[in-house]
């Protein structure tokens, strides 16, 4: 029988995703809004994270909450570095060559991933956060509450960053007017770079997070950079705070109609809302573009 | 087109005909099958996603429907494959009518992920589908070997025919849009899709012929692979990879162009293959890993294929 | 231009490629197998090709003449002159589409005389059918869905039993023990992967519930390889049903039961079909969070009371790969020794010789590791001789044997302890 109780406990274990599908929807929605370049390679990038996570704890037994800082730190850095290498020769390319070239990253990253480390599923075994937590007949992991928790601070802290800090101000008026701010001294590459780095800074949080109680294996990624593309573009893209409000949407959408209508429908549904979305809104909730 | 150029396609189609006479074991003629298989549905992404410059990742669900359809005629009603694999093109057709309507006032990258969202509900929808065979999938029955059955057992060369007739078909299709006003207003649409509309071109539907006649021929091959391989399921003829992968056979030869999907697929199928076949049965996926590669230094360096990089290289040459 | 050089091309990769193929060896007799080895099940099949090359020593040395299986010692297949078995392995990750790709490189690339595997029902179902299309023989040890049995062909043969047989097994048990212990059963839920094993076995128990009398309060199928269980889990504990049957493969089954561990589902009895269920690696990941879980299986080691080679033989194996035989292992172990016995019968590499050798199949049980009471093939190529029992999980993941009940060890654990009374 469908209980209210049950249907509050889906519904919390749907925020509760929906956080991570935020954090991951924000980073792409940033590096989105900078460039104006889809990151195809989003959902690989997040996958990259939950194995340093998982190699930290593998090879030298780092909890993957205290290798948090790490896996910012190297995909913050994979991030600039991404940028200077590859997306940089893209800022003038068309459209269909920037697409091929961030999905190629993607799938170069997640088939070199397989062939060194083997298509299996790999699990932490004995994370810090384990169990669950009872309020009230609602049962919550501990690994997926601490997550959601720590993903909405990143959040808050991007939101700061971006709005109330001169850094932000200089990335956010790169991403409105280029030469502009380049005639005010600005370097834009270094804030599309910055941009880069902060957005896969946030994979580096989402991933190193899930690495608690999800599976890791080359392909896993791959699902999350679907539903961050859906979630930006749900929001809007422009909008960070649409990304984020969005990929709890999702989050929301999945689990309930996981159990109201179908658990193998889930996905459509999720694909279904965006299709809804878009096509009344053809810029999605609060996009400006 | 020039004198010159028409003999070498002469030759090379003679080459092509007797191919299978010299090369008799199965795999050589399996790659062959393979790279007019994708050659095909390259050419056909590259009507809507090449001339009429509508990016689409979606095309798998085109293949899927012409699999499914003519198998399940076959199944469920005992129908030949090949009023199935035309039936299946109308029906591809039909869905292409049904997405472009609401899809084509979408711009740019909600297009594109347009085109992703429906394609995945179709492969969700597909995987649920007992009827059709859900996530199972469906095993063709093994029939005697014939033309009318289009099953064949004991040799794959009437395969490597038929996949060659279709690719040809296909390179004559492109051919005669690439030469007419169709293809025309297609690269007008593509090149200034406003400047298009003030010109009193109805780009709406010139954009669903191009996706009509790109469903019609990515349908068709999809029928064929069935009857190739006598198993579909979701996972095979239906997935995003699989809808990228069209998109790069065009890309890489040269988009917009007649050759350069035939171009993409001989250069990307042999790459697949090789390295399943000489680096360990079982797909390591390391023909992804330099396809990956292969996308990456393309699409920043050539975007226009290679082809693109032979008429560079023409260019340096006549100076 | 550009088009001489793209024929040119590919004609120089194909001269190489389509003259050469290797020669086949004289001395060797290949047999393919195509198994899961990496990849959420990589594990399982892992354990099968370990098993099939204990198997393979067993035949090609002369060490282990004692041993009461069928080509014990025996140095190479002595009818085809001693010559040694060789077998070529291949990994299928789960997908049907590979396995198909792998069975025709065997067949025509690798030269094999027969193909084996592949553990994942469906993909044994389409790499026999290439074997069937090509008329080639098709041996397998250890899928369990019913329908690879009732397609009609004439290449395909399965040693070990299947799901109509495994399921009758659990529910003849449920009966029994709701006689004896005046228990009545009222409602059950399937939950099961969706690709043919998961479908064939709910289909099958969903039968045999409705013979019983039994409600199926939840059918739930979930895509195999799954990351997330939570709303299918949900669902489950809505319904509440008397017995959970649970049909899944390694990774899903370790998720199933730490999601029911997270939201605090409790089942009082679970009736799993193997696989997922049993596999050493689902223990190792779970511990005693197993405990309670019953399955159908083909191997214990307290069987050994009756089958007293079965200690031997599991310590050769631990004492290579470091764990105990498994169910599906056990049976790969067994029916790659019978399948090599027919090959030597065959006396030849033709495949039709082969299948008619096969076809003649009589080996009796005391030579199996396997509580069976031999093997013998029917017109369908299934063998008719095949029986199963139950086990439980019990103590910290111990393995005892609680059906039939002149077999069993122990008693069921019934109902299974709430997740907050467990230590």
């Amino acid at each position: 029988m469908l209980t209210t109780e049950i249907i509050i406990q889906t519904i919390v274990s749907g925020i509760l995703m929906g956080c991570i599908y935020a954090l991951v929807a924000v980073g792409l929605c940033l590096i989105w809004g900078l460039m104006e370049i889809v990151n195809f390679a989003h959902g690989d990038y997040l996958m990259m994270a939950m194995f340093t996570s998982f190699w930290a704890y593998t090879l030298a037994g780092i909890d993957p909450l205290l290798s948090l800082p790490l896996c910012l730190a190297l995909l913050f850095a994979i991030g600039w570095f991404t940028y200077y290498i590859i997306i940089k020769k893209l800022l003038r390319a068309t459209f269909l060559a920037q697409i091929l070239a961030t999905f190629g990253l993607g799938v170069f990253v997640r088939y070199l991933a397989q062939y060194m480390w083997s298509p299996d599923f790999r699990t932490i075994k004995e994370p810090l956060l384990a169990g669950n937590i009872g309020i009230g007949g609602i049962f919550v992991g501990t690994p997926q509450l601490v997550a959601s928790i720590i993903c909405v601070v990143a959040f808050v802290f991007l939101y700061v960053l971006m709005n109330k800090t001169e850094l932000g101000f200089a990335i956010l008026a790169t991403s409105e007017d280029r030469e502009a701010a380049s005639l005010m001294g600005i370097d834009s590459h270094k804030m599309f770079a910055l941009g880069w780095g902060v957005g896969c800074g946030c994979l580096g949080v989402a991933g190193a997070m899930m690495a608690n109680f999800f599976y890791i294996f080359p392909e896993v990624g791959f699902n999350f950079g679907l539903i961050a593309y859906v979630a930006v573009a749900l929001g809007g893209f422009g909008s960070v705070p649409g990304s984020f409000l969005a990929g709890i949407i999702i989050g929301v959408v999945e689990f309930l109609s996981g159990l109201i209508i179908a658990p193998a429908f889930k996905y459509a549904f999720v694909f279904l809302i965006y299709l809804l979305v878009v096509f009344i809104k053809p810029m999605g909730l609060f996009g400006r573009y | 087109m020039k004198n010159k150029n028409w003999v070498w396609l002469i030759i090379g189609a003679i080459l092509v005909l007797l191919f299978p006479v010299f090369f008799t074991l199965p795999f050589p003629r399996h790659l062959m099958i393979m790279i007019f298989l994708y050659a095909t549905m390259g050419l056909a992404w590259n009507l809507i996603g090449g001339y009429a410059g509508q990016i689409s990742l979606g095309h798998a669900i085109f293949f899927g429907t012409g699999a499914y359809t003519s198998t399940l005629m076959l199944m469920k009603l005992g129908i030949t494959p090949w009023l199935g694999m035309l039936v299946g093109g109308l029906l591809s057709m039909g869905i292409a009518f049904v997405i472009g309507y609401p899809c084509f006032k979408l711009a740019g990258h909600y297009f594109a992920i347009a085109t992703i969202a429906i394609g995945e509900i179709a492969m969700v929808l597909m995987i649920n589908w007992d009827w059709a065979g859900s996530a199972v999938g469906l095993t063709l029955p093994i029939l005697e070997e014939g033309l009318w059955n289009f099953e064949f057992h004991t040799t794959k060369a009437p395969y490597y025919y038929i996949a060659f007739g279709i690719m040809v078909f296909a390179l004559f299709v492109t051919y005669g849009v690439d030469r007419s006003k169709l293809g025309f207003y297609f690269k007008a649409i593509k090149g200034d899709l406003e400047g298009a509309r003030s010109l009193g071109i109805n780009t709406h539907r010139y954009k669903f012929y191009a996706l009509a006649l790109s469903a019609f021929l990515t349908s068709i091959c999809g029928s064929f692979y069935a009857q190739y391989v006598l198993f579909i399921d979701p996972d095979s003829t239906f997935p995003l990879l699989l809808s990228i992968i069209l998109c790069l056979v065009a890309t890489l030869g040269g988009v917009g162009t007649i050759l350069g999907p035939v171009i993409g697929a001989a250069i990307l199928i042999p790459i697949s293959e090789f390295t399943r076949i000489y680096l360990g049965g079982g797909g390591k996926g390391t023909d992804l890993i330099l396809y990956g590669f292969l996308i990456m230094i393309i699409s920043i360096y050539q975007p226009f294929g290679v082809i693109g990089i032979a008429k560079r290289l023409r260019k340096r040459e006549s100076r | 231009m550009k088009k001489g050089l793209f024929i040119g091309f590919i004609a120089a990769g194909l001269l190489t490629l389509g003259l050469a193929s290797p020669a086949p060896a004289q001395e060797v007799i290949k047999i393919g197998s195509i198994y899961p080895l990496t990849g959420p099940v990589g594990q399982a099949g892992i354990n099968n090709k370990n098993a099939i090359e204990l198997a393979m020593e067993i035949i090609n040395t002369t060490k282990y003449k004692h041993l009461n299986v069928p080509l014990a010692g025996a140095g190479g297949l002595p009818n085809l002159k001693g010559a040694k078995v060789q077998v070529v392995f291949s990994d299928h990750q789960g997908k049907p589409d590979l396995g198909l790709s792998e069975a025709e490189r065997m067949i025509t690339q690798e030269k094999v005389v027969v193909l084996t595997g592949c553990y994942h029902s469906n993909v044994t179902e389409t790499a026999s059918m290439v074997a069937e299309r090509m008329k080639f023989p098709f041996y397998n040890f250890e899928s369990s869905s019913p329908k690879l049995t009732q397609r009609g062909y004439k290449w395909f043969f399965r040693s070990s039993p299947h799901d109509e047989t495994f399921s009758e097994a659990m529910f003849a048990f449920v009966k029994e023990y709701g006689q004896k212990k005046k228990i009545q059963f009222k409602t059950i839920a399937v939950m099961y992967e969706d690709t043919l094993y998961g479908k064939d076995s709910a289909r099958i128990e969903k039968l045999l519930a409705d013979k019983a009398g039994y409600k199926v309060v939840a059918d739930i199928p979930f895509r195999r390889g799954a990351t997330s269980l939570t709303s299918e889990i949900q669902k489950l504990k809505a319904a509440s049903p008397d017995i959970f049957f649970p049909t899944c493969y390694i990774s899903d089954a370790i998720l199933m039961t730490k999601t029911s561990k997270e939201l605090d589902y409790n089942a009082p009895m679970v009736m799993a079909q193997n696989s997922g269920h049993t596999e050493p690696s689902f223990l190792e990941a779970v511990g005693k969070d197993a405990d309670g879980i019953a399955s159908r299986e083909e191997f214990s080691l307290d069987l050994a009371k009756h089958k007293p080679m079965l200690t031997e033989i599991n310590q050769m194996y631990k004492d290579r790969y470091g764990r105990d035989f498994s169910g599906p292992a056990a049976r790969a172990f067994v029916g790659f020794l019978a399948l090599c016995d027919a090959i030597n019968r065959a006396g030849s590499t033709n495949p039709e010789a082969i299948r008619e050798a096969i076809k003649k199949t009589n080996i009796p049980g005391d030579k199996l590791i396997t509580p069976w009471r031999g093997i013998q093939f029917d017109e369908n190529g299934q063998n008719i001789l095949v029986d199963a029992i139950v086990i439980q999980y019990q103590d910290g993941a111990k393995r005892y044997t609680i059906y039939p009940f002149n077999l069993a060890t122990r008693e069921i654990v019934y109902p299974i302890p709430r997740w907050s009374e467990r230590k």
